[in-house]
This record gives C-alpha cells, sequence and structure tokens, in this order.
C-alpha cells in the first residue's frame, strides 16, 4: 500500500510537472507566433484582397435548427460580411419552428432547382431555395438527421466554392473575419487546407442588430472563467499547435475548410460526437496517408463571438460531450499512434491528447486522492503535501496569466482596466474549485461513452444571440 | 551569509518544491507587474499620439502645401512615422486631384526617397515594412526598389514586394514581375503570384505574350491563367495562337479571349475548344460561345448541355437562357435531346434568370398540338423526362430539327 501511494504521489508529481511544462513551452511558442503573425499582417492590406480578381469563392455553411429567433439577423449579418466572392447556404436542418417561413418572407425565397450533387452522405433534401433579393442565398431544407454534421453536408452537397466555411447560426462573426481567415490559404492555397480562427465569448458583451458593438467581459464567474480557459485554448494551445502543423482541431463554429477534400473524406461524420475534431483528424489522416505537403492553419485574430453556458449545470454537460467526443475520435483513430507514416500527428498530437486531455481527468483525481490518503497514513508529510499543491496551483496560474499577457500583447479585445483586472483574478479562482469540478464533469463524460450513453443534452443559453445551440467545442484545456 | 535557499535545503526533500513555489510566485508578480505597466505605457502613448495628430490636423493644409519646411518634422522619427501614416491614410481615399497633391507631398518632402533607401538597404521585418509603405505610395519610382525585394531570401518579403508590385498596377511592374519570374522561377505560390500580375497586366495584357514563349510548363500555366483573365479584344488574333497549345491553361485562355472576335471566326475554333478533354477548357470555350449571342453557337450549346461536367452544362445552360426570344424553340430541343443532367441545368438557369413563368406563357401560347404542350408543361413543372410516346418524341425532334 505504502509503496503503491509512494510510486501514485511520484507519477502525479511528473505528470503534473511534465504537463504545465508542455503549457510553458506552448505559451513561449504562442507568443513567437503570434508577434510573427501581426508583422506578417502588416504587409496584408485588406483592401487589396478585396479588391483583388484572383480571391477564391467562399461559401458560408450555417446549420439552423429552430432558429427562429434570430436567424435572420444572423444570415443578413453573414451576407453584409466584407468578402468578394460569397455564397450563404443556410441549412434548415428539419425546425419544428417557423425558421424556413420566416426566412422566406424576410428574403423572398423561392423553390429553384440549384446544382445539388449528393457526394456526401445527408438526411433527404426537402427543397431548395434561392433568394429573389440576394442571390447569394441558397437554403437547403432537409429531414431532420439529429446532427449537425448531418446538416453541414448537405450543405456541402449544394456548395459550389472552392472553399467552405463552417458558421453557427447563433454565433456572431466579426465583418472583416472571413478576409482575415482567408489570408493564409490565400499566401499559399496550394498547402493551406484548412483553417480555423479564434472563438471569443460573448456573453457580457454589448450586441446591436446581432453585430458586438462593445466588448465587456460577463459578469457571472464561471462565464469569467470560461473567457480564460478559451484564451488559453485558442491564444497558447490551437497557437502552437498550428505552428508545428499539428493543430487537430478546427471550431466548428469557424472553420474554413478546402472543398473537395472535405468530400473526399466523406465529410463530416454524422454519428461523431465531436464532428469537428473528427474531421480535422480524418483530414490529417487523409493527406499524410498520400504523402501530401500540406498545412491546417490557426488564424488568432478572424474573431468569432459566441454565447458560453452560463450555469454549471450546461456547463457540466458540455464538458462531458467534449470529453465523449474526444474519447470517441481519440479511440476511432487509435491506429495512427506511434506508425511513422503519420509522423508528428502519431508521435507527438495524438499522444498528447491522449495522455494530458482524455486521462487527464482519471490522472488528476486518482493523484489527488493517493496524495491526501498518503498525508493521512503518514506517507508523506502534510508540510510537503500543502507545498506540492500550492506549487501546482501556482504553476497553473502562471499558464492562466500567461494566456492574458498574450491576448494583452496581442489582441487586446478587453480594454476596460475592470475588465483585465477581473480577467486576472480569476487566473488565481478558477484553479480551486473549478479545475475540480471541470475534472468531475470530464470524467463523467467518460464513464457516459463507456456506458454507450449517447444522448444529447440540450444547453440552456442566456439567449443573448439567441435560445440554444449545438455547441461547437475548443480543443479542451487543462 | 547564506542564501535564502541554504534554509529551503535544510527542509530536506521540500526544497525542491519551495524554490519552485517561490519561482511561480515570482513568476506570477512579473507577469502582472508587466501587464499593468504596459497598460499605463500604453494609455499614455495613445493620448500622446492622438494629441500630435490632433495639432498635425489642425495644421494639414500648411503641411501638405510645404508652407511648414520639412526639415520641421523630417528629423523626427516619430513625427515623420505619424504624418507618413496620415497622408498615407488620406491617400488611399483621396480623389484624383488630392492623390496628386499628396503624392506630390510625399514625394517633396522625401517621404517616397526614404522608404525606398529602406526598402533597399534594410533587413528583414523593417525591409517588409518599408516594401508596404512603397507600395501603399504608387509612386512609380518605387517599382525598382519593389522588384528588389522580390530577390529578397525571405519568403515574406518576397511576398510583399509582389503585392506591393501588383498595387502598382502599371505594364512597367508586370515587366519586373516577369522578368524575375523568368529568372528565378515560381519562388512564391502560384496565387499571389497571378493576383499581382492580373492587376499589372490588365492595361496591357500584350507584356506577357513573349514570356509565354520560353518560360517552363509551371510558369506558362500561371501565365496562362493570367492571359486568361485579362485578354481583351486587341489580342485576340494572338490568342488564336494558343488555341492548339499543349498546355490546357493556354487553351483556355484563348477560349476566354476569342469570345472578343467576330462570331464567323471564333466559333470555329471554340466548337472545337468546347470538345476538349480538359474540363476546364470546354467551359472557357462554352462561355465564351454564350457570350457571343450568335444563333450559330446553338447547337454547341446543346451539346454543352450533356457534358460529364455539371459546371460546363450550367453554363452552356445560362447561354442558352440568354436567347429569351427563342426560349420555346430552345427548350423542346432540350426536351428532345433526352438528357435529365441536362435537363435538370437548363431549368436551374431558367429558375435563377426568373424566366420559368414567361416559358409557361409561352408555351400555352405556341400553335403546337395540346399533346406536346402537355408534355413540355409536363416537363417544365416536374423537371423529369417522362416516358413519352414515341410519335410526340419524334415530333418534337422533328420540329427541333427543322427549326435549327
Amino acid at each position: 500500500m505504502i509503496h503503491f501511494l509512494d510510486w501514485a504521489n511520484h507519477t502525479l508529481f511528473y505528470y503534473y510537472l511534465a504537463s504545465n511544462l508542455a503549457y510553458l513551452t506552448m505559451l513561449v511558442v504562442a507568443l513567437r507566433t503570434s508577434a510573427g503573425h501581426l508583422r506578417r499582417l502588416e504587409s496584408v492590406r485588406f483592401d487589396w484582397i478585396k479588391a483583388s480578381p484572383m480571391v477564391p469563392p467562399v461559401t458560408l455553411l450555417v446549420p439552423a435548427h429552430n432558429e427562429e429567433q434570430f436567424i435572420c439577423t444572423a444570415v443578413r449579418n453573414l451576407l453584409d460580411l466584407d468578402y468578394p466572392e460569397l455564397e450563404v447556404i443556410v441549412i434548415n436542418d428539419g425546425s419544428t419552428d417557423k425558421t424556413l417561413q420566416i426566412m422566406q418572407k424576410e428574403f423572398s425565397l423561392r423553390l429553384v432547382r440549384a446544382v445539388y450533387v449528393p457526394q456526401v452522405r445527408s438526411a433527404p433534401i426537402r427543397g431548395l431555395y434561392r433568394s429573389d433579393t440576394n442571390v447569394r442565398l441558397l437554403v437547403v431544407d432537409k429531414e431532420p438527421a439529429g446532427s449537425k454534421a448531418d446538416a453541414i453536408n448537405a450543405g456541402l452537397n449544394a456548395a459550389t466554392s472552392p472553399y467552405a466555411c463552417v458558421v453557427d447560426a447563433d454565433s456572431v462573426l466579426e465583418r472583416d473575419a472571413l478576409l482575415r481567415i482567408m489570408v493564409p490559404i490565400l499566401a499559399d492555397p496550394d498547402r493551406v487546407v484548412a483553417a480555423g480562427g479564434i472563438i471569443r465569448v460573448l456573453n457580457g458583451s454589448e450586441i446591436e442588430g446581432g453585430r458586438i458593438r462593445r466588448v465587456r467581459l460577463a459578469r457571472k464567474s464561471i462565464e469569467v472563467i470560461q473567457v480564460v480557459e478559451y484564451l488559453r485554448a485558442f491564444l497558447i494551445g490551437r497557437e502552437s499547435w498550428a505552428r508545428g502543423n499539428m493543430l487537430m482541431i478546427v471550431s466548428g463554429a469557424f472553420g474554413m475548410f478546402r472543398t473537395d477534400l472535405v468530400r473526399a473524406v466523406g465529410g463530416f461524420r454524422s454519428s461523431a460526437i465531436g464532428e469537428d475534431f473528427d474531421l480535422v483528424v480524418r483530414l490529417h489522416r487523409n493527406l499524410l496517408e498520400k504523402g501530401a505537403d500540406y498545412r491546417i492553419e490557426f488564424v488568432p485574430d478572424p474573431v468569432c463571438w459566441t454565447e458560453v453556458p452560463s450555469d454549471l449545470r450546461s456547463l457540466g454537460r458540455q464538458r462531458a460531450r467534449w470529453q465523449k467526443g474526444l474519447l470517441d475520435v481519440l479511440w476511432s483513430n487509435r491506429d495512427m499512434l506511434f506508425r511513422p507514416r503519420y509522423g508528428r500527428i502519431g508521435y507527438l498530437a495524438l499522444p498528447y491528447l491522449w495522455l494530458f486531455e482524455l486521462l487527464a481527468p482519471v490522472i488528476e483525481i486518482t493523484g489527488f486522492a493517493t496524495v491526501w490518503l498518503a498525508a493521512v497514513c503518514g506517507v508523506l508529510s502534510w508540510t510537503f503535501c500543502l507545498q506540492f499543491l500550492l506549487f501546482g496551483y501556482g504553476f497553473a496560474t502562471v499558464i492562466s496569466i500567461g494566456s492574458v499577457l498574450q491576448e494583452e500583447l496581442t489582441y487586446k479585445r478587453y480594454n476596460d482596466w475592470q475588465d483585465v483586472a477581473r480577467l486576472v483574478s480569476y487566473c488565481f479562482l478558477e484553479h480551486f474549485p473549478y479545475r475540480q469540478m471541470h475534472m468531475i464533469w470530464r470524467l463523467q463524460g467518460l464513464w457516459q461513452y463507456l456506458r454507450g450513453d449517447m444522448a444529447w443534452r440540450p444547453l440552456k443559453r442566456q439567449g443573448q444571440v439567441d435560445t440554444e445551440k449545438t455547441g461547437s467545442s475548443p480543443l479542451p484545456a487543462s | 551569509m547564506g542564501s535564502a535557499f541554504d534554509t529551503f535545503r535544510k527542509l530536506g526533500p521540500a526544497s525542491f518544491v519551495l524554490k519552485a513555489i517561490v519561482f511561480v510566485i515570482a513568476a506570477d508578480v512579473l507577469l502582472l507587474a508587466f501587464i499593468l505597466l504596459r497598460r499605463t505605457y500604453r494609455k499614455w502613448y495613445f493620448a500622446n499620439r492622438d494629441a500630435r495628430m490632433l495639432a498635425i490636423r489642425l495644421k494639414w493644409e500648411a503641411l501638405i502645401s510645404g508652407e511648414i519646411p520639412y526639415a520641421a518634422w523630417r528629423t523626427k522619427p516619430s513625427e515623420r512615422q505619424l504624418i507618413e501614416t496620415m497622408v498615407l491614410d488620406a491617400y488611399e481615399v483621396a480623389n484624383p486631384e488630392e492623390s496628386a497633391r499628396l503624392l506630390k507631398f510625399m514625394r517633396a518632402s522625401g517621404l517616397v526617397e526614404k522608404r525606398i533607401l529602406e526598402a533597399r538597404h534594410h533587413q528583414g521585418w523593417r525591409r517588409h515594412k518599408a516594401l508596404v509603405a512603397l507600395a501603399r505610395t504608387r509612386a512609380p519610382e518605387g517599382i525598382r526598389a519593389l522588384a528588389e525585394g522580390l530577390r529578397d531570401r525571405d519568403s515574406e518579403t518576397r511576398l510583399a514586394a509582389l503585392r506591393g508590385l501588383g498595387r502598382m498596377a502599371c505594364p512597367e511592374a508586370a515587366k519586373e514581375i516577369l522578368n524575375w519570374v523568368d529568372d528565378a522561377g515560381l519562388l512564391v505560390p502560384a496565387l499571389p503570384l497571378q493576383s499581382a500580375l492580373v492587376q499589372t497586366c490588365a492595361e496591357r495584357p500584350q507584356v506577357l505574350l513573349p514570356h509565354l514563349h520560353h518560360a517552363n510548363t509551371t510558369v506558362r500555366e500561371v501565365l496562362g491563367r493570367v492571359l486568361g483573365e485579362v485578354a481583351t479584344p486587341s489580342l485576340a488574333p494572338e490568342l488564336l495562337r494558343f488555341a492548339d497549345d499543349d498546355l490546357p491553361e493556354l487553351r483556355a485562355a484563348a477560349a476566354r479571349g476569342l469570345s472578343y472576335l467576330k462570331p464567323g471566326a471564333a466559333v470555329t475554333v471554340l466548337s472545337e475548344l468546347a470538345k476538349d478533354a480538359v474540363w476546364f477548357v470546354r467551359l472557357r470555350a462554352i462561355v465564351s460561345l454564350g457570350e457571343l449571342r450568335h444563333p450559330t453557337v446553338l447547337p454547341f450549346l446543346l451539346h454543352g448541355l450533356t457534358d460529364s461536367n455539371r459546371l460546363v452544362r450550367l453554363r452552356a445552360a445560362e447561354g442558352l437562357v440568354d436567347f429569351r426570344k427563342e426560349l420555346l424553340t430552345i427548350f423542346e430541343r432540350v426536351v428532345a435531346l433526352r438528357d435529365q443532367y441536362g435537363l435538370h441545368a437548363f431549368l436551374t438557369a431558367l429558375e435563377n434568370a426568373g424566366l420559368q413563368a414567361s416559358l409557361v406563357a409561352e408555351i400555352k401560347g405556341s400553335t403546337g398540338s395540346r399533346e406536346t404542350h402537355e408534355t413540355l408543361l409536363q416537363v417544365l413543372g416536374t423537371g423529369k423526362l417522362s416516358s413519352e410516346p414515341p410519335a410526340l418524341q419524334e415530333n418534337v425532334l422533328a420540329k427541333a430539327a427543322s427549326r435549327s
């Protein structure tokens, strides 16, 4: 018993150290990468891109299920985005409310025979509608299939552009977001096959006509903690993984993909819990198997604002779901681990996800239990036990403050002093007891998956933009 | 006197953790202090900058007209940077008269010269910035310095120079890009190069022609695509030569340019290109045939409706729908083709053009048999080719043949 506790404590210590050192390394890489990106942007004039005759067309795919409250504002905003060659395809995924009727009235939709080639699998189509007021708008009305992936696939079948961008109907894109996300693609279209933008927390900000009027930090603690999490996950995690061309997730709420490649891998997998993560892993697999020279980029400045859960119950459900999605994708792609043909994805990115993301709740919760048990049994002195926990806490705060620093040095969306002070204070507060709750939710997710419980549990939203959404997953952050 | 760590060492196994705790607390404090100081500094910096900008704005006319001696601000880097930013921002949205005045100011004050010097002598990001600023001036004297930027070792700098030359939008800039491509090959991704060439060659696409003859295959492909974008009527005879080139990009460029020729000469070549093995050559040819809007192209557009590529079918359908006076005849011939994909494309184009109702009215008002009307209306309504009685099908075919 004593031997086991001793061994467990050592394991936890080195695991914790490795996890935080990995994040520290990522912080340094991310700071360097962001600096480079900002300098690169100095040579990019967005008005030049807008005026360029060679800008590839982009199709925005907007899955919508019972979005009657917000759909018109969302579509108007999307049609109003700064991009010269834009097509917007709204996929009415079997809505039971008046989503389609409202759009028909607002945009003068009429039934058409637009090109629809069922190259990727999706539920049957009821009809295709083209707007008389704006020819760039197409609405695909389809049978419900209970998954966002299925709706996106239907949109992919109707898309006519070489690039498709998936956007949640209840998210808010900044006006120049498409121009910005296309920068790496335009610079190297042969190699860059996908690009993801940053997802930021909408809660607390002032919105007018579906657009952000003023960025403010959310009021509730649970929302502010998520802001810190999102900053860490995107500005540190994704920025640094993308630097090494090992980005494993492009958010379903805002991601740009080469249409032909998505079709080639069969589109989004309808049965996947985390369809965005699943797609990117399959793209990596497909391209690495072909020996292709490619990149999947993260672009930190095109912003998509999204509402996050504002109560513990919904947040718990969301995180459990993300953990299920993680396990689902990692398990179905376990054959990629440590295989030379998958290069750094197989040797580094996937093992990291297994060890520091998927198994994190198991190891941390077991670890905490053994540390306390060891202290109670006298294997570990109480002083050392407290020191150890204090060290872990301090190290984690360094990483969190580092993500706020990264935000401050680069994109600086929170301009109010009060907001920054609150953001920093939550860097200290998120590690106790939120982190422990988070681990329990994630453990629940693993347990639900292992039991075969794949039920979709709705998330309660404030309704800042609309009432309900399917939820896109940023890479779970430790 | 022993260090603080000596005390920790006496604690035994805990010493390492204690050191680590001290380290992380120090790191937290430093990070927080940095954020705080940076915020304070930026607040001061932007307030100061704002005040200086207002001061400059108040004496704007005197500054631009040269009443204020250039030497009064040129030697102060921050002042010069601010004025340059303001002038360039104003320059990008100015009318031609104001643009000329601002460019004159930038030249007379030496801002353009300074940027040229920086673009030539700096390295890395400073060169990068100088190239961007130089391109924003659109001053022709900057072309040489931008062209030198194309030969930089850093790919980002090369891209900045290329985009800058594209911004110049003049044949001189095109010549520099083309000479560089001739010498060095394709050192940048194709899309930015195409984009820059399209912008610079639009005025005089002839500059491309000499380079098309001796460039390597990859470069010729890129130049071919550019040619396809910028081809003008004056270039049409030259393009005929490329109609049987080995490279599909050049055949496509020829197909695009041929729409500017008179139908007689163009239709023969375009009808051949419409049967090309490469889909985008057929696409270009079909689009050009549609643009000719001459009755002789109808059989080829109808043939395009049966193409294996959906884009070709759709463009052929769009071309056919443009013949609004002969819509009924064309529809009969589309039905006679007995090609479901072609019919789908035609109906899509018809709906997109909002002509379905007028075609229905035309069918109802035409002199044909009731049976033919019903068949046509049924096809139009359902979008499906029914298993018609052979007699009717023959009737439609015969009618269509007699009209063609």
